[in-house]
């Protein structure tokens, strides 16, 4: 699949260069401390921390990814948002926020640091920072191919194209700058992509035209789950609730910095709480926006004669291409250029997300600590600035690295896997209970970790895993990431548990603002209920059911 | 330069820009697909006014 460009499509993708660059100098003139440019100042209005907190996370993953999923797995992919997003995200607002803001904490490692030791924020911090370097770079390496692939551009231009435009609006301007064009492009991707449902639902027909056509277990999102092999997902009610739903989305939306940090840069505590809970609302309707574009590249041929999804090199359809090839089907010059730019959107938005969360992990929770301890204000914003660029080019030597061996992407997201599994035990235990000791917290992320690889290695899905001894094969490899999720949960909760019960707690006085029970809790000071976080969070949990029951 | 700060100013600012140009365009091409001239009249439509209203929301502001 090629498409071909026209002046009209270029006038736009040169448009949405121009302005995201403006943004970093327009920002610039702003940014006078290392609090300005690794914080934003905590000045940011709610609605553009809430917009940034979902955008940070619509990256290539989520736009391309979920799409494709929609094609694969149909209707039960939304499970990723009604299970694996939205109770997280209100989880966050509602009951977290007060102590990461409440803390004065820079960074989640930070709250660590004061609410367990050193160590286990070091464990944390080192773990993000790596995460955050390959996640850029994985980016980076995925928005040249398929630029490569339907656009014909060359691989070398691409990344330092992306790399050198992320770099150039970070650089100037810091995360304001990232975060006001995480708001530019969260509409881009909504509106540059938005018609494509539109017309594609047209001509299937509607909802009751994807029905009429696909078969129901790709239609239905609960209903063939009591059994793993009913469903084209293979995965069970357990597994989803329990290591989607619970182990791996409150592990990724209250725990990744990367997504927290929007959330911490908010005006106040009571701004803090609603950023998640605001952010739930769009999040809640994203389905429409990409995994119906899957579903409609499955139902169309069915109307249709003139289009089919791309195969790829095994002689199957390619998921991936499911988006671009609508895209290319559907939209004339003009709006085929804002098409493409949503999409160059994506990838850059996920890459800037992640070396922001970066350079504010190395320097506040790496460089400062391990480093050079008291300098000036000046000298750490001049360390944040070359963080940025450092990560940029480190990202680049990432996107080369997973050029060069196939296996690589493979491989790291099995390894973030075990790191990222148990972490939300940590965060629990140490928010909600006061007995949980620093020694406790480190000894239950390392075994929660180790439990993880454990489970990795004993079992199998889809060829992969089982590298100790295979005892156990699941009929997906989402069902295995899923189950490996909450064992990994479960056997940190564990460790913490028994190593806090043998070891000496710190006195209450010292956890004031970091444990519940110790901590004065905000209740909301705005008089109208819809602006306050618990009733807000309640309609947006009603609505969350709501979807879930529609398409059950 | 007081408004360029403004998020809104430039979130208008593009989406009207751009919105123009695909409603323009649409008066002179399909680009060979089917709902090619209604997708670019009302997409381009579309994120004209939502580009005004973002510039009208930044203008309140003031």
């Amino acid at each position: 699949m090629r498409l071909e460009l026209h002046l009209a499509d270029y006038a736009i993708i040169v448009m949405y260069f121009i302005f995201v660059i403006a943004v970093g100098w327009i920002i610039k003139r702003q940014v006078k401390s290392s609090n300005d440019f690794l914080m934003s100042g905590r000045s940011v209005p709610l609605w553009i921390t809430s917009l940034a907190f979902i955008s940070a996370n619509l990256g290539a993953q989520e736009v391309i990814g979920m799409s494709a999923s929609g094609a694969k797995y149909g209707i039960m992919t939304s499970h990723f948002y009604w299970v694996g997003a939205i109770p997280a995200m209100i989880f966050l607002g509602v009951l977290m926020m007060p102590f990461y803001y409440g803390s004065q904490a820079r960074s989640v490692p930070e709250y660590l640091k004061l609410r367990f030791d050193e160590k286990t924020r070091s464990l944390n911090a080192m773990s993000f920072a790596a995460m955050t370097l390959f996640s850029s770079g994985i980016s980076m390496y995925v928005l040249a191919r398929l630029l490569e692939l339907i656009l014909g551009w060359d691989f070398d231009v691409s990344v330092l194209l992306s790399a050198g435009i992320v770099m150039a609006y970070i650089f100037l301007g810091g995360l304001t700058s990232a975060v006001y064009n995480e708001v530019l492009q969260f509409f881009l991707i909504v509106l540059g992509i938005a018609p494509v449902v539109f017309v594609g639902l047209h001509e299937v027909g509607g909802w009751e035209g994807i029905v009429s056509k696909l078969s129901p277990e790709m239609t239905s999102s609960w209903k063939y789950m009591a059994d793993a092999g009913d469903n084209p997902m293979g995965v069970d009610t357990w597994s989803v609730v329990m290591g989607l739903g619970l182990a791996m989305s409150f592990g990724y939306w209250c725990t990744d910095f990367l997504v927290v940090q929007r959330a911490m840069i908010a005006r106040n505590l009571i701004d803090s709480q609603k950023t998640p809970i605001f952010a739930a609302i769009p999040k809640m309707l994203m389905p429409f926006i990409v995994i119906f574009p899957g579903l409609i590249a499955v139902a169309l041929p069915h109307f249709v004669s003139d289009y089919a999804i791309p195969t790829g090199a095994d002689g199957g359809p390619d998921y991936n291409m499911a988006l671009p090839s609508l895209i290319a089907h559907y939209y004339p010059e003009g709006l085929l250029g804002v098409g493409l730019t949503a999409l160059l959107a994506s990838f850059m938005s996920g890459m800037a997300g992640n070396v922001t969360a970066f350079n504010t992990v190395w320097t506040f929770d790496i460089y400062q600590p391990y480093f050079v301890k008291k300098a000036s204000d000046k000298h750490y914003l001049m360390v944040g600035k070359v963080t940025t660029v450092v990560g940029i080019i480190a990202s680049i030597g990432v996107a080369y690295l997973a050029a060069s061996f196939n296996n690589i992407n493979d491989f790291l997201q099995v390894v973030f896997s075990f790191v990222n599994a148990p972490l939300f035990a940590t965060f629990l235990l140490g928010m909600f209970w006061k007995r949980a000791t620093g020694h406790g917290a480190f000894a239950g992320l390392l075994a929660g970790t180790l439990a993880a690889a454990l489970v990795h290695g004993l079992t199998i899905a889809e060829g992969k895993g089982g590298w100790i001894t295979v005892v156990h094969e699941y009929g997906s490899g989402l069902s295995h990431a899923f189950n490996m999720a909450w064992m990994s949960f479960s056997v940190n909760i564990l460790v913490t548990i028994l190593v806090s019960l043998m070891t000496k707690p710190r006195a209450p006085e010292t956890l004031k603002g970091l444990v519940y029970g110790l901590t004065p809790l905000a209740h909301g000071e705005a008089k109208a209920w819809y602006l306050r976080p618990v009733p807000l969070a309640i309609v947006v949990t009603v609505g969350c059911l709501i979807l879930n029951l529609i398409f059950a | 330069m007081e408004k360029l700060n403004d998020l809104r100013f430039i979130i208008g600012m593009f989406f009207g820009l751009a919105g123009a140009m695909l409603f323009v365009l649409s008066f002179f091409t399909d680009g060979g697909k089917e709902f090619g001239r209604s997708l670019n009249h009302f997409a381009g439509a579309g994120m004209l006014v939502f580009g005004i209203f973002m510039l009208w929301l930044s203008k309140r502001s003031e």
